[in-house]
């Protein structure tokens, strides 16, 4: 226990990095999620295709295989990532493909009625999407989202591979320092379990209030 | 003509809904489409605004033609244009369940009029008055009675200043004791000068507020006459088997 405490900054700056991570992740994931669910739904033959092609391939293999991937496969090609970088640029095109479906389930939940009264006002396809079908799909969303953000939050553990001193990285590195494996490992678990249900916790109350709205 | 379609047909998959329909509607003019369901009464309706794509011929509205053989972008660009002259009701009303009563009502007003809010909120209310639920502005669609947010959706579809109203069955979808509070609006409306296109199944409105009847069956305009004359002695076999199969309930 003692260990835990003198070397709690040390796991707390991995913890700082596994939400960093987490959240930038999450942030481009969205992007590239909604651009994604788009092209899926209102894209030509190529655009539709392609994105399909996206989501298999990313939803097909580890998570584990694509950081691998990003980090030391693309130095053959001469793109050289940092491992910050290439873990924000892995998870955020494997989070992404996750979210378009979301999304895309999302959009595809709110009854047509609702796209046809749009228009019916003279409203353009842009239009529609952006006031009144994103807003009920958000509500939709939101769950499965939140369901995402949490597996992303665990997911990050990943990285430790590819250098990032994330939570679990932190963890390893004092083991190798003190021999001793249980109360770091102990100690982390703890720590992914208090962000994961603290995480759920916020995400209820949003859910909560966004059902309350109408 | 406010509204004229030239030799309009659609299909969906191999049948053919609508087979070269010529229909013309003056300014002021309320027409009733009556017909047995399936005859292609609606499919007419939301081809006169664009929501059916047409598979042949053409549709102008207010001096807005739009032709099936038209490159896409200027057939979309049309039916724009046409659906702001163009107001439509729908049998599931259609609200936007995120927008309150007045959102509902002022949300193209705000996004394809691009009228300050402040603006679009007095136009909104004085809607809103105009079919009697100015005390509702607030509320949301969930908390209103279906004949409330069919009235909520007419006053949507005015805020556009249509020089056309399109009726997709509007009280189809109502408990029997709320058809009364939407067809007075509607009455209202026509007294008012609208021009309106009416796909109902309430014989009674259509005698007393329509000038004309279009009876359709199997996707083709079968007759059109003055209603009175229309329900007294209908020239058609299929019209008449229609109006016996309706006294019959």
């Amino acid at each position: 226990m003692n260990l835990l405490w003198d070397n709690g900054l040390f796991l707390l700056k991995g913890a700082y990095y596994t939400l960093l991570i987490t959240v930038v992740a999450m942030f481009f994931g969205l992007l590239i999620g909604i651009v994604v669910a788009l092209a899926r739904l209102k894209g030509n033959l190529p655009v539709r295709w392609l994105a399909r092609a996206y989501v298999s391939v990313v939803r097909g293999t580890p998570a584990f295989v694509q950081i691998l991937i990003v980090y030391y496969g693309l130095v053959d090609y001469g793109i050289t990532l940092g491992p910050l970088t290439a873990a924000y640029v892995a998870l955020s095109i494997n989070v992404g493909a996750y979210l378009s479906e979301t999304f895309r389930g999302a959009i595809l939940a709110i009854p047509k009625g609702q796209t046809e009264a749009a228009y019916a006002t003279g409203m353009t396809p842009w239009q529609a999407l952006r006031r009144i079908i994103f807003p009920q799909a958000a509500r939709v969303a939101i769950a499965p989202m939140g369901n995402t953000f949490i597996g992303m939050l665990k997911e990050t553990s990943l990285v430790s591979v590819i250098t990032v001193t994330e939570l679990l990285r932190s963890a390893q590195l004092l083991v190798a320092q003190y021999y001793v494996y249980m109360p770091f490992y102990l100690g982390v678990a703890a720590m992914y379990w208090v962000m994961s249900t603290l995480f759920s916790a916020i995400l209820e109350a949003i859910e909560k209030r966004l059902s309350k709205v109408y | 003509m406010m509204i004229q379609t030239n030799g309009l047909s659609k299909s969906f998959g191999g049948t053919e809904v609508l087979k070269t329909i010529d229909l013309q509607v003056a300014a002021k003019e309320i027409v009733v489409l009556l017909g047995p369901s399936g005859s292609g009464k609606s499919t007419l309706l939301r081809c006169l605004n664009g929501l059916e794509e047409l598979s042949g011929g053409s549709v102008e509205v207010n001096g807005v033609r739009v032709a099936s053989d038209m490159p896409a972008r200027k057939k979309s660009a049309g039916f724009r244009e046409i659906r702001r002259n163009a107001g439509m009701v729908f049998q599931q009303f259609n609200l936007y369940p995120h927008k309150t009563a007045l959102g509902n009502v002022i949300e193209s007003l705000l996004t394809v009029k691009k009228l300050p809010r402040a603006e679009a909120e007095r136009i909104g209310y004085r809607l809103l008055e105009r079919v009697g639920l100015a005390a509702k502005k607030d509320e949301y669609p969930s908390r209103l009675s279906g004949g409330q947010q069919q009235r909520v959706a007419i006053a949507r579809a005015l805020a556009m200043e249509p020089s056309v109203m399109l009726f997709d069955e509007p009280t189809s979808a109502l408990d029997p004791e709320l058809v009364g509070e939407v067809l007075e609006v509607m009455r209202q409306l026509a007294q008012e000068g609208m021009t309106m296109v009416v796909v109902t199944h309430e014989m009674k409105f259509a005698r007393q507020v329509a000038n004309r009847v279009v009876f359709m069956d199997g996707g083709i305009i079968v007759e059109e006459q003055e209603p009175e004359s229309f329900f007294r002695s209908p020239e058609s076999d299929r019209a008449r088997k229609f109006l016996n199969q309706l006294s019959e309930h």
